[in-house]
């Protein structure tokens, strides 16, 4: 169940040797003993795992002069030219004895990796990211090709023959890092399927993207680091609301896994989560801006936008959204690395804009004071276009943001935008300038309240 | 033959027009001689059976407001809404074809029985707005040849009343709505090139913002309250709409306020006005640079600029519109009628096409040289899964087929993939909307299109979507592997109805010939 305590460790992770008090020493040594152990599997998420199984089989055939009889392979990393473009392939080659019923027997050729990274006990299927190269349902990879006949019932290869070019960008490996990969070559009679010859090779290969192995569990321990950053939300206007924590909780024991799997995990989970709330409810605080940094490294885009999601939901819990929660949930989207753009429709898809305490053009439009006029007319129009597609949806709520935003948009653009004409006549007709609120005054207005 | 008849459904007011012997339109006036019906309804107090439209419902809901209904169009397609008289629930369909009853009957006192016809509605209705107002029209009675966008109407009716060629923006701000609308036209030539709309941008916003200054002003002086009931606020939202008048007209509108602490007289001048509808016409400046923007267009590039509706006569309308195109907008056609005239002319239209054996020789001729190429008005789509490359899990999205202002008439296909193996059926849903996030597009139609079984997934289906001339959308669903197909039709069925039509069946016989 240790895992499951996972999720104070986050917490704790920002926390640990910064902010504790002696008073809450228990809660403390609770946390880094938890966290000692979480560090370093995270570093197993996060960066390459050693090999520590020997490379055996016919590694070395490289090196060595192959025995002719028997089948044997090798496969080497080289580049394959395509068009305009480079990619990176697996050259497997095999040479030795292939023994067959009779003279031209027709054969095919199969091909299948293992990752034995952590033992051949352990290994793992690589997988395959194209239809062509899965083995029927499951996704694992499996290459099949047709030899054509074998000349004799012994046919003796004497050199190395390339017999596959496997690109490596459509294969899919269980973790990042340096991988053990096993390929197993089998050629097989094309009558009945039945092994004719097999061998196989290990090669080192140093995988620089995640694997789907680390995917699922950075996925999991991603959830993890969201609750941290919820409560971290929560606590961003100085109270943390009941509803608030309840959403938080529901969260949780809906999407982490391990919660699920037994009443003793959620009873874990649950007190887990308690442990965190009088952690913060004490005045703690956490360093929300390295939680982000490693969400960035293991989570994608789109986890990214469901985290920020989980903390909007947080934020509009209680009714209405504050100058504090916002200007927070803004530096938790610019440290997760989520775009403007996509931080407002995220926004404007959660919170209803009557719950914004203040309406902050910057945040809300995406208009900003050192914008030139064009720019902010051409924002300003295409926020006015979506809304607008929007304003006759069927949905009520959805037809109420809309209209509320047009009219925000509406007010915007009187306070950004001034045309050539308008600037002119500001200019030669002070008095009349002073019986209208001014672009320039409007957005020198904004620039002294910035994120209000 | 019957009588060719457009109708201009308006918000604030409603008007008929006829084709008449040579083909050009006419304005029927109303029982009371007047040319333009307001699109009032009130509900007798004493005699349940006697609903009063037009003026003297107008007249009458200052006596008891929750009897009255005004600017019903604001909620066709409204779902949600209902005014209970009575007992009995009244849809916006059903209030909308009290109008074009009245309409209807009093055209039929000097013309006879009227029966096809053409209603006008925003450019930017969407096909629920559109079917409910066709809905509307057959509970009054009328046989619905043909929808018109309101903009184009009115650019009709101007086209064919004067010599002109170029770039001609319509800028139709209405009781209710505002639509613009781009068109090059060469003669009797025109074909439109997109429009834009606001559903809530008109007259009544803009009598709203006086309402709102008189309370403020009596607020002010009493530190009370104006409207204390639905009858004040009736009234009051006819001062409003005079005081508007007036300003378009002078620089300066009195009016005597009389409430529970007394009465007061309050001064409305124009620059207050103005001032107050600031946000609404910054909201017609952004529909004009974007409908230009779609047009790629500059303001240069336009010849002309057409005033339609009855909103366009404040003087801060044209004075915008002359700043933003250099020269004053042609104003000589009357901005309430001309939508009603050309809806006329657009029903002649459709007649030829539909029934040309029954239209008279003279309107024929009178008809013969127009053309009209009209756009799509919104984009259509469906909703798919595909795998986001990034994280590799299936994405539900809305997915355009048919873009917003296609000229009509258009076909555009795309393929689709099953996403499972042995996948039986595909739930195929046509959307009405701009934006690829499935919660902000509208679902006009949903079905299943069963599929053969045993099959392997990423199976390919066609989805093949056309508009026609007569406003009909035709969508087909393929499966491409054994030519099963699902064929839906949005349009109007022979009650006027929008319908939507599976010919499934149908197309079991045509498609499944392939082995």
């Amino acid at each position: 169940m240790g895992g499951l305590l996972l999720l104070l460790l986050i917490v704790a992770a920002a926390c640990a040797g910064i902010f504790f008090p002696n008073e809450i020493s228990r809660l403390c040594d609770y946390v880094l003993s938890i966290l000692h152990r979480t560090t370093r599997q995270d570093e197993a998420h996060c960066f390459s795992r050693q090999n520590d199984q020997p490379v055996q089989d016919q590694t070395d055939v490289i090196q060595n002069v192959p025995d002719l009889n028997v089948l044997n392979c090798r496969v080497q990393k080289t580049i394959q030219k395509e068009e305009n473009s480079e990619i990176d392939v697996f050259d497997v080659d095999i040479c030795g004895s292939i023994h067959a019923p009779a003279d031209l027997h027709h054969t095919t050729l199969k091909i299948t990796i293992l990752d034995v990274t952590e033992g051949s006990s352990d290994s793992v299927p690589v997988q395959a990211r194209v239809k062509q190269w899965q083995a029927g349902e499951s996704p694992s990879f499996c290459y099949s090709a047709d030899l054509g006949r074998l000349p004799n019932k012994i046919t003796t290869l004497s050199d190395w023959t390339s017999v596959a070019k496997l690109r490596i960008d459509w294969l899919l490996f269980a973790r990042k890092g340096q991988r053990s990969l096993q390929f197993n070559v089998s050629i097989l009679s094309a009558r009945d399927g039945l092994e004719l010859a097999c061998t196989r090779y290990t090669y080192l290969y140093e995988n620089p993207s995640f694997g789907y192995v680390d995917v699922q569990e950075n996925a999991e321990h991603s959830k993890t680091l969201a609750v941290a950053l919820a409560f971290a939300v929560s606590a961003a206007d100085g109270r943390m609301f009941e509803c608030e924590i309840e959403l938080i909780k529901k969260w949780a024991k809906d999407n982490i896994n391990l919660a699920r799997s037994s009443d003793k995990a959620e009873r874990e989970l649950d007190k887990a989560l308690n442990e965190v709330i009088t952690f913060y409810r004490q005045g703690n605080k956490l360093d929300t801006y390295n939680i982000c940094r490693e969400i960035v490294a293991i989570t994608p885009i789109a986890g990214r936008c469901d985290i920020l999601e989980l903390c909007f939901n947080v934020a509009k819990a209680n009714g209405n959204v504050v100058a504090e929660e916002l200007r927070f949930l803004k530096e938790l989207a610019n440290q997760m690395e989520i775009d403007g753009g996509k931080f407002r429709e995220l926004m404007e898809k959660v919170i209803p804009l009557e719950m914004h305490e203040v309406k902050d053009m910057e945040s809300i439009l995406g208009v900003t004071s050192d914008m030139n006029t064009e720019i902010a007319r051409a924002r300003l129009n295409k926020e006015y276009v979506k809304w607008n597609a929007r304003v006759t949806n069927t949905n009520p709520e959805v037809q109420n943001q809309a209209d509320q935003m047009l009219k925000l948009i509406a007010e915007a653009r009187n306070q950004y935008i001034v045309s050539e004409t308008d600037l002119r006549q500001e200019n030669n007709e002070p008095d009349h300038s002073e019986h209208r609120v001014s672009p320039r005054q409007g957005r020198k207005s904004k620039s002294k309240n910035p994120k209000s | 033959m019957g009588n060719i008849v457009g109708i201009d459904l308006g918000t604030t007011f409603s008007a008929l027009a006829i084709l008449n012997a040579i083909g050009k339109p006419e304005i029927i006036p109303n029982v009371d001689g007047e040319r333009l019906t307001p699109s009032a309804i009130f509900f007798d107090e004493e005699n349940a059976d006697l609903i009063r439209i037009g003026i003297e419902a107008i007249n009458s809901r200052h006596l008891n407001a929750q009897r009255s209904v005004r600017w019903i169009k604001r909620h066709m397609g409204d779902a949600n809404y209902c005014k209970k008289i009575d007992g009995k629930n009244w849809t916006p369909v059903d209030l909308s074809g009290l109008i074009l009853k009245k309409l209807k009957q009093d055209s039929s006192v000097e013309h006879g029985e009227i029966q096809d016809a053409v209603i006008s509605v925003p450019a930017h209705f969407d096909e629920i707005r559109r079917k409910a107002t066709m809905d509307a029209g057959k509970k009054a009675g009328l046989n619905v040849i043909g929808i018109v966008n309101e903009p184009v109407a009115a650019a009709l009716y101007y086209a064919t009343t004067r010599a002109i060629t170029g770039k001609v923006l319509v800028y139709d701000l209405g009781g209710g709505t505002f639509d613009v609308t781009i068109m090059d036209v060469k003669g009797p030539q025109m074909n439109i090139v997109c429009s834009q709309g606001d559903h809530a941008l008109g007259g009544v916003d803009f009598d709203k913002e006086i309402l709102r200054m008189l309370e403020q002003h009596y607020q002010d002086k009493f530190n009370a309250k104006l409207l204390n009931s639905d009858e004040d606020r009736a009234k009051y939202e006819d001062e409003a709409e005079d005081i508007k008048k007036t300003l378009s007209r002078r620089d300066v509108a009195k009016k005597m306020l009389y409430g529970p602490e007394g009465s007061m007289r309050a001064e409305i001048t124009r620059d207050m006005f103005e001032q107050a509808i600031s946000s609404l016409m910054a909201r017609t400046d952004i529909l004009v640079e974007v409908a230009l923007e779609e047009a790629s267009a500059k303001p240069s590039d336009i010849d002309k600029v057409l005033l339609v509706g009855g909103s366009t006569r404040m003087p801060i309308v044209q004075q915008r519109l002359e700043k933003m195109f250099g020269f004053a907008p042609e104003t000589a056609v009357n901005v309430d009628e001309c939508v009603a005239l050309g809806a006329a002319i657009h029903a002649g239209l459709t007649t030829i096409r539909e029934k040309p054996d029954a239209v008279p020789v003279g309107i024929a001729s009178g008809l013969k040289d127009i053309n009209l190429t009209d756009v799509c008005n919104h984009s259509y789509g469906t909703i798919c899964a595909p795998v986001d490359k990034e994280t590799g899990k299936r994405v539900v999205q809305n997915r355009i087929i048919l873009k917003k202002n296609t000229p009509l008439p258009c076909e555009v296909s795309q393929t689709f993939y099953t996403v499972s193996k042995g996948q039986t059926e595909v739930e195929v849903t046509i959307t009405q909307g701009e934006d690829s996030a499935v919660e902000y597009v509208n679902k006009i139609a949903m079905h299943k299109l069963e599929l053969p079984p045993d099959r392997p997934a990423e199976c390919p289906i066609k989805v093949t979507y056309s508009y026609d001339v007569n406003q009909r959308m035709h969508c087909k669903f393929e499966d491409v592997e054994s030519g099963k197909a699902l064929a839906v039709e949005l349009s109007l069925n022979k009650n006027g109805e929008m319908s939507e039509e599976d010919l499934t069946e149908k197309s079991k016989q045509k498609y499944e010939v392939k082995s």
